[in-house]
């Protein structure tokens, strides 16, 4: 976790019985606070809303035998952009969206995307995936996700490192290597 | 403060005032560089290998500080979460400009300036640009040859580095050249293409870069991480922290002084010269005085003249050196975002490897041989062919697991881009002037810009966008889009003129020698002094003015005429 966070986290938490001395302790403090309640990082996203976009980002990258994009903490990662990133429109707009998704769900007779069967839920998506140009609605909400799922995912530590394998020393140049695509 | 004393006093740390400050030291004069910024650590300042996930928005930046703090150099895409901090904070350095005439000022005030992150694009002019202006009656005519410059790059790009490939083109003469890069797999093609489908008109060329690809001069080659306007730790690509700096430090005569935000230059009407220049400094906001016998105003284009601007005195009270009324005039820029991208068909069998930090050039070819019933002067293209990976993956249709391999283990078919960089005509009519009302965080009186495209210009764009796409089209590419974008002029940061050299003391504010007709000290060697643009990245051409200048400054001293 990251150190502006933890601070963040406890400056929040003021019905701490104390306050720690310094940072260093803080931040240990914050860490086991942090451990104890679990996994609790979003601030924008309430818990049905993290259902929907943890549901729907692991649909657009799902667990292989590479991670998927809950593994990479891509949920918490769109909740960040969500909370500190966005203007207060783009936020709503987004917000909408994921309810329309529902609506959407609602409307094929299961209130909530979350609840709906597998195939039932891939049938929709696949609906809303094509609906690139809509400005608000379900449609727009699903252009960002996936926008936000693909960067989140592809920029995470893990994917960086161990499945890109990024590099960023090279002892030159070559732009005419054999390549043979692995799909 | 009592004043200090130099030899010689340069304003600014850039690409022009590092070339100053190697020159006059390495020419034995004791040098004081005042650069207005704050000094930079390559060791804590470069971040160019940092990651996106060490970044709290993966790279996307701070948006919501961006806006609020550099709403002007956002515009700027390397304004970003790992080199923000190379830009001006907006909110400290106010400019003004009229509503209907946007000015985009893309700045950065450190050790180093804007050499930090500069473009590193390099090209000679040809006597089609120095003799433009005389033939087609715009602006006044250059005091200067290519036969007067030649010597000059030869000599600045020994000393930068320079990859490119040799073409033998009378009207982008080749310069001192290390091995470019080789075109990658689809860009090799394109030339191939262009050269049978265009007699040899529209040329695919290696981009001449100031990025190493080979040891020189104790830095080292690049290593290809591709993102240089973050640094580069092992100073593969040129700016003055990496080797002018450096070098000027090495002879014992330099002395750098951060935090030293000049005010305005002295002059002592007595002997009709400058004493020196006054100075704020950049925490303190005390005021003092440096005295020196020549002064080299580095500070960038418009920064230069504002100094001047604001030393207005009885004898010139529309700014020093002033006498042809010229001073704060000519501001151009260059013109872009004209152009298209496509998609190849070929060469999916083929990646890259290591990252370039830029590729390919299209010379110009408009107003070369022939010439065009639109528009005077031309542009060139920059572009690259590059397979998109991962990052098409948002425009892609479907999702999954079969979406997901097909990110990881294909790169996507290659693009083709070109895009437009061309000149400016010079017009009296796009200047700067002392805002009355507007002063930075220093208590320095502030600029108003009046600065917008002509139709000549406009018309330029128009046609960036059909020959881009004349030659994706001959290349066979589909998908092809094009795009043309109203940017205000300054997005370019190529901002240059307002203190234009000329033959005339009556119609310009520099001789042949950067030097003032007024204010037989003062030079100035920054993008002020340009007389035109061409279409040319502007860099190289400031840093061999610089070195010509300084040349002559010196002989000048040593016979007691300066």
């Amino acid at each position: 976790m990251r150190r502006r966070e933890v601070v963040s986290f406890l400056g929040a938490a003021l019905a701490l019985p104390f306050l720690p001395r310094n940072a260093e302790t803080a931040i240990k403090l914050g860490e086991s606070l942090h451990h104890r309640l679990g996994d609790v990082p979003f601030r924008t996203l309430n818990r049905e809303q993290q259902a929907l976009v943890t549901t729907i980002a692991e649909m657009i990258i799902p667990e292989t035998d590479t991670p998927g994009a809950t593994s990479v903490k891509v949920p918490e990662f769109i909740d960040l952009i969500l909370t500190e990133w966005a203007s207060d429109d783009e936020r709503a707009t987004f917000l909408a969206g994921l309810a329309d998704i529902d609506a959407h769900s609602a409307a094929l007779g299961t209130p909530r995307f979350v609840d709906m069967l597998p195939a039932g839920r891939l049938e929709l998506f696949t609906t809303l995936d094509v609906k690139r140009t809509d400005k608000t609605g379900a449609g727009h909400a699903v252009v960002r996700l996936k926008a936000l799922t693909v960067y989140g995912y592809f920029t995470s530590r893990v994917v960086q490192q161990d499945i890109l394998k990024t590099r960023m020393f090279f002892n030159g140049y070559d732009g005419n290597v054999p390549f043979t695509p692995a799909v | 403060m009592p004043p200090l004393t130099y030899d010689a006093i340069v304003v600014g740390s850039g690409i022009s005032g590092g070339w100053a400050a190697k020159e006059l030291t390495e020419h034995g004069l004791r040098t004081i560089v005042l650069e207005a910024g704050r000094p930079i650590d390559p060791a804590v300042d470069y971040v160019e290998h940092v990651p996106p996930y060490d970044k709290r928005y993966r790279g996307m930046g701070d948006r919501k500080r961006l806006e609020r703090y550099q709403p002007i150099q956002r515009q700027c895409g390397a304004c970003n979460e790992y080199a923000g901090k190379f830009f001006v904070n907006d909110l400290d350095n106010p400019y003004s400009y009229p509503a209907d005439k946007p000015f985009s000022w893309i700045r950065g005030r450190q050790v180093g300036g804007r050499s930090i992150m500069w473009g590193r694009c390099v090209y000679r002019w040809s006597d089609l640009d120095f003799e433009a202006n005389a033939k087609e009656g715009f602006g006044v005519d250059w005091p200067l040859r290519y036969k007067d410059m030649a010597p000059w790059w030869s000599y600045v790009e020994k000393f930068v580095g320079i990859q490119g490939r040799r073409e033998g083109l009378a009207h982008l003469p080749d310069g001192e050249f290390m091995k470019p890069w080789p075109l990658n797999a689809a860009e090799q093609k394109g030339r191939d293409i262009l050269l049978t489908k265009f007699g040899g008109e529209r040329l695919i060329t290696n981009a001449r870069l100031a990025v190493l690809t080979e040891d020189h001069l104790g830095r080292q080659k690049c290593h290809l991480c591709g993102t240089c306007h973050r640094g580069c730790v092992t100073l593969s690509y040129f700016s003055s922290i990496n080797a002018t700096l450096p070098a000027a430090k090495k002879t014992g005569n330099l002395t750098l002084r951060p935090f030293s935000v000049v005010h305005s230059v002295i002059y002592d009407p007595r002997t009709k010269k400058a004493t020196g220049v006054r100075v704020v400094d950049g925490n303190t906001r005390e005021m003092f005085d440096v005295n020196a016998k020549v002064i080299f105003l580095c500070a960038s284009a418009l920064e230069s003249t504002r100094i001047l601007l604001n030393s207005a005195t009885a004898e010139f009270p529309t700014g020093l050196g002033n006498s042809s009324g010229e001073l704060g005039h000519n501001l151009m820029d260059h013109i872009m975002d004209g152009g298209a991208t496509g998609t190849l068909p070929w060469a999916k069998d083929r990646k890259e490897v290591g990252r370039r930090p830029d590729a390919i050039y299209v010379p110009r070819f408009r107003n070369v041989k022939t010439k065009h019933p639109e528009f005077l002067r031309g542009y060139g293209f920059e572009g690259r062919a590059e397979r998109p990976g991962w990052q098409r993956g948002s425009e892609m249709p479907g999702f999954g697991a079969a979406f997901k391999k097909s990110l990881i283990g294909d790169l996507g078919p290659w693009e083709m881009d070109f895009g437009g960089f061309g000149e400016m005509l010079p017009r009296h009519e796009n200047y700067i002037e002392i805002d009355p009302n507007l002063v930075d965080a220093w208590g320095i009186p502030a600029l108003r810009v009046h600065c917008a495209y002509s139709d000549n210009e406009l018309k330029m764009q128009e046609d960036m966008v059909v020959t881009a796409t004349e030659m994706l089209e001959a290349m066979g590419a589909t998908n092809i889009r094009t795009y043309k974008e109203n940017n205000p002029p300054g997005l370019v940061i190529h901002e240059t003129g307002t203190a234009r050299m000329g033959r005339d003391p009556k119609t310009s504010v520099l001789n042949s020698h950067n030097q003032m007709w007024d204010v037989s000290n003062v030079f100035m060697t920054d993008g002020a002094c340009m007389t035109s643009t061409a279409n040319q990245n502007p860099s190289i051409t400031y840093m061999a003015l610089t070195a010509r200048a300084v040349s002559y400054a010196v002989g000048q001293m040593k016979k007691r005429e300066l």
